[in-house]
C-alpha cells in the first residue's frame, strides 16, 4: 500500500511556506535593508554625501549626548512601565478573580484602554495634563494637593513619569487579563487543602499563587518588554521627546532622526543598537517557549 | 475541470475586450497628481479642480491631502522612492534639497510664455528664485508673522503698542497679572511656542538682534556675543520675568492659539491663517501689530509656500499648467479663501478683506522686514528637532544661551 502523500516529511514544510516567505518579504527584507544603510551615510538632506562609511555611525553614536540620553532613558522606561502595568494589572486581576456583579461587564471594560488607538492615548492624556486647563490639575487643586497648575509635560522632572502614567493605563489590561487567565487556571483543590491545613492568606499567596502564576507572569513581562521598548507613538504624541530630550528614548530618537532628521544611515544604527537590546530579552522568551514546548512533548 | 477552464477562457476574453474596447473608446487622458495640505480640514479644492479640469479638458488632477504634520518627511522619502507626486506644495527651504536630489524641474521656459508672469508680485519671484539663478518654484501664497494683541486688556492698562523689544517686555510684563484676586498669576502677557514650529517666535528677537545664519561672507554668526545675549533675553522672558505661561517650553501651535482664545495670554504671534478665529473668539476686543524692532532691527518670519513640478511627472506640460493655474490672480484668490493665507498676485492686493482688514494690514506693514529660513540643507532638520529641543532645555535652564546657539553654529557648521 501507498504512503499517503500527507505522510512524506516535506510536507509540513509546504504548509508552513506561505508564512515563511511573507515573514521573509514583510520582515527579513526590510531588516536586511536597515542594517546595510546603517553602514553608510544616508542622509536625504545631503545626496551628493550618500556612500557606505563602515562603522562609522556606531562609533559616533557613543560620542552623541542624545544618544546616551536616550539609551538611559530606554531602560527607565522599560523598567518603569513595566513595573507599573505589572503592579496595576495584578490588582486588577486579583479583583477581577473575585464574585460580584457586573464582573463580567466590567471584565469586558477594563479592555478598552488596551484596545484605543494610542494615538488617542496620547491625546487624551495630553489634554489631561494640560498646563493651563488640563483636567487633572484642576481636579488636584480642588482637592488642595496642589496649589497651583503644574505643566506636567513641559517639566523634566514630571515629563517622564507623567507619559509612563499614560502608558500604564493603556497597558495594563494585558497584563491582568493574563494574570486573570493565570489565576482562574489554579486548582481550587489546592486552596481547600491549604486551608484544611490553617494556612494563612499570605502562605497562600506565596506557596500556591505566585509559584503557579510565575512562568506566565515571566511570559508576560517578557512580551511586553519587547513592544515598550519598541513603543514610541505615545511619546511622540505626549511630548516629541521633551522637553529637551528628557523623553527621548532609542526608539524615538532612532525615528526622529529617520524622519525629521531624514538620516536614515545614523537612525539605522541606533535602531540596531536597540535590536541588540531587545534581542537579549527575545532570546531569553526563545528559551522559555523552546523549553515549555519540550516538556509538554 | 474541462468545464471549469472553458467558463474560464470565456471570462478572461470577455474582460479583455471589456478593456481594450474602453481603451479604444476613451481619448489618452493626462492625470496630474497633486500633494496639498490646507489647515482647515472643513475646506475642500474640488471647485477649483473642477474649474481646471473644465478649461483644460483631456487633464485630470487627482488630489491628495497630506496632513502638514509629516509633509516634509512623506514628501522626501516619496522622491527618494522614486514614487513622488507630479506637482506639490513645497516651502522655499527645501528647494536646495529638492535641486541637490535632481527632484524638481526648472520651469523657466514654462514661465517665460506663461501670460500671467508679470502678474505675481515682483519680491515673491526673487526670494523664490534659486541660487543657480533658475526658477523651479511657482508661487503659490504667503503669510507673514506678525502680533496678535488684546486691545481689551490693553486698553484696561493704558498701554500703548510696543515698537521695540524694551518697550515689548514692559507691556508683557504688565500684562502678566492676577484678574481674580486668587494670589495665582491668570493672565499672562505673551503666549510662546517652546516647541516645535516656535523659530519664528524666536527668530522675531534674537535674528533681530545681532544673530544671522550666516553673514555676508557665508559663515555661521549664530554664536556671535551679541547673539547670545539676545538668545538670553529670550530666554529671560520666560526664565526670568514669566511673562509667558510655565506650559512654555512644551507649547505648540494648538496650546498657543488657544491660550490666547482662552485669555491665558494678551499677545501672541502668528500669522493671517489665525485671523478669522480670532476675530470670531474676541470681535474688535483683539488687533494686530508689526513684530517690535531688535536691537539691529526687524525680522519676521516670511511664511512663503509654492508648487514644484516633479522630475519623474509623466506629463510636466500638464503639471505646470496646473501650478500655473493655482498662480493665476482668480484661482489663486479662490485657493486663499481656503488656505487662509495671502494671495501672491498683484491684481489681488487690492482685495476689501472686510472686517479682517486691520490683521491684513499689519501683514503689509511687516512686509519690510519678513525674512525666510536660508535654503541651506541643515535647516530642515534645525527646525524639526533641534530647535525645539536646545531651546526647551534653555528654557529649562539645562544648557546655557551660549551653549545653545554654538549647538545652532555646530549644526549648521557640520
Amino acid at each position: 500500500m501507498h504512503k499517503h502523500r500527507l505522510d512524506r516529511p516535506y510536507v509540513p514544510y509546504m504548509f508552513l511556506m506561505p508564512a515563511l516567505l511573507a515573514s521573509v518579504v514583510i520582515v527579513l527584507v526590510p531588516i536586511v535593508y536597515a542594517i546595510s544603510l546603517s553602514f553608510m551615510n544616508y542622509n536625504l538632506a545631503r545626496p551628493s554625501e550618500i556612500g557606505f562609511v563602515g562603522i562609522a555611525n556606531y562609533r559616533n553614536v557613543w560620542r552623541d549626548e542624545v544618544f546616551l540620553i536616550s539609551f538611559r532613558n530606554t531602560f527607565v522606561w522599560i523598567l518603569g512601565v513595566i513595573l507599573l502595568q505589572l503592579i496595576l494589572g495584578f490588582i486588577t486581576a486579583i479583583i477581577l478573580n473575585m464574585h460580584f456583579r457586573f464582573r463580567g461587564v466590567i471584565r469586558a471594560m477594563i479592555l478598552i484602554p488596551w484596545v484605543t488607538p494610542s494615538v488617542i492615548t496620547g491625546l487624551l492624556w495630553r489634554w489631561m495634563y494640560d498646563g493651563n486647563s488640563g483636567v487633572i490639575n484642576d481636579l488636584l487643586v480642588r482637592a488642595r494637593i496642589i496649589d497651583r497648575f503644574v505643566p506636567w509635560l513641559a517639566q523634566s522632572s514630571t515629563a517622564m513619569i507623567a507619559i509612563m502614567v499614560a502608558l500604564m493605563w493603556q497597558g495594563f489590561p494585558f497584563f491582568a487579563i493574563m494574570i486573570l487567565a493565570g489565576l482562574q487556571a489554579i486548582q481550587q483543590e489546592l486552596y481547600e487543602v491549604a486551608d484544611v491545613d490553617g494556612a494563612t492568606t499570605w502562605q497562600k499567596f506565596a506557596k500556591i499563587t505566585f509559584p503557579l502564576l510565575l512562568p506566565i507572569l515571566l511570559t508576560t513581562i517578557l512580551l511586553r518588554t519587547i513592544w515598550v521598548a519598541n513603543s514610541l507613538d505615545i511619546i511622540f504624541i505626549m511630548t516629541g521627546g521633551g522637553p529637551g530630550y528628557n523623553s527621548y528614548t532609542l526608539a524615538l530618537y532612532s525615528y526622529i532622526k529617520a524622519y525629521r532628521g531624514l538620516d536614515f544611515g545614523y537612525a539605522g544604527a541606533i535602531a540596531v543598537y536597540l535590536t541588540l537590546l531587545i534581542l537579549v530579552v527575545v532570546i531569553i522568551y526563545v528559551i522559555r517557549i523552546t523549553k515549555k514546548d519540550e516538556s509538554i512533548q | 475541470m474541462k468545464r471549469t477552464v472553458v467558463v474560464f477562457v470565456i471570462l478572461m476574453i470577455f474582460i479583455s475586450g471589456q478593456v481594450f474596447a474602453r481603451g479604444a473608446q476613451e481619448p489618452q487622458e493626462q492625470v496630474v497628481r497633486f500633494w496639498y495640505h490646507l489647515d482647515d480640514p472643513e475646506t475642500s479644492l474640488n471647485p477649483l479642480i473642477q474649474k481646471f479640469e473644465t478649461e483644460n479638458p483631456g487633464i485630470r488632477i487627482e488630489a491628495e491631502r497630506v496632513p502638514w504634520d509629516a509633509y516634509y518627511q512623506r514628501l522626501v522619502t516619496a522622491v527618494a522612492a522614486n514614487s513622488a507626486p507630479d506637482v506639490a506644495q513645497v516651502k522655499l527651504w527645501w528647494q536646495p534639497q529638492l535641486v541637490e536630489m535632481g527632484a524638481i524641474l526648472p520651469l523657466d521656459e514654462y514661465i517665460a510664455n506663461w501670460p500671467a508672469r508679470n502678474d505675481i508680485i515682483p519680491r515673491v519671484w526673487d526670494l523664490t528664485r534659486h541660487s543657480d539663478g533658475r526658477q523651479y518654484y511657482m508661487p503659490l501664497q504667503m503669510v507673514i508673522l506678525y502680533m496678535y494683541y488684546r486691545v481689551d486688556m490693553f486698553e484696561e492698562l493704558e498701554l500703548s503698542i510696543p515698537t521695540n523689544r524694551e518697550e515689548f517686555l514692559d507691556v508683557a510684563k504688565a500684562l502678566t497679572r492676577d484678574t481674580t484676586g486668587d494670589g495665582q498669576i491668570d493672565t499672562y502677557g505673551f503666549g510662546i511656542r517652546g516647541g516645535r514650529g516656535g523659530h519664528d517666535y524666536w527668530g522675531s528677537f534674537v535674528l533681530s538682534s545681532g544673530a544671522e545664519f550666516f553673514d555676508s561672507n557665508g559663515n555661521v554668526n549664530l554664536d556671535n556675543q551679541r547673539a547670545i545675549e539676545s538668545n538670553q533675553w529670550f530666554i529671560d522672558l520666560f526664565r526670568e520675568h514669566n511673562v509667558s505661561p510655565p506650559s512654555t517650553p512644551n507649547d505648540g501651535f494648538r496650546e498657543v492659539i488657544d491660550n490666547m482664545l482662552n485669555g491665558t495670554t494678551a499677545m501672541t504671534i502668528h500669522h493671517i491663517g489665525s485671523a478669522a478665529q480670532m476675530h470670531a473668539a474676541f470681535g474688535n476686543r483683539i488687533s494686530a501689530f508689526p513684530v517690535p524692532q531688535g536691537s539691529t532691527g526687524a525680522w519676521t518670519s516670511f511664511g512663503d509656500e509654492q508648487n514644484a513640478v516633479f522630475a519623474g511627472a509623466e506629463h510636466p506640460e500638464a503639471a505646470f499648467k496646473w501650478a500655473a493655474f493655482l498662480a493665476e490672480a482668480e484661482n489663486n484668490a479662490l485657493w486663499q479663501k481656503s488656505s487662509g493665507q495671502v494671495s501672491i498676485n498683484i491684481s489681488n492686493a487690492g482685495l476689501d478683506h472686510g472686517e479682517l482688514s486691520r490683521f491684513y494690514d499689519a501683514t503689509n506693514e511687516s512686509a519690510a522686514f519678513a525674512g525666510v529660513l536660508p535654503a541651506h540643507p541643515a535647516t530642515a532638520e534645525f527646525v524639526e528637532s533641534v530647535w525645539p529641543a536646545q531651546m526647551q532645555r534653555a528654557f529649562l535652564g539645562e544648557i546655557t544661551s551660549a551653549r545653545m546657539m554654538q549647538s545652532f553654529a555646530e549644526h549648521f557648521n557640520r
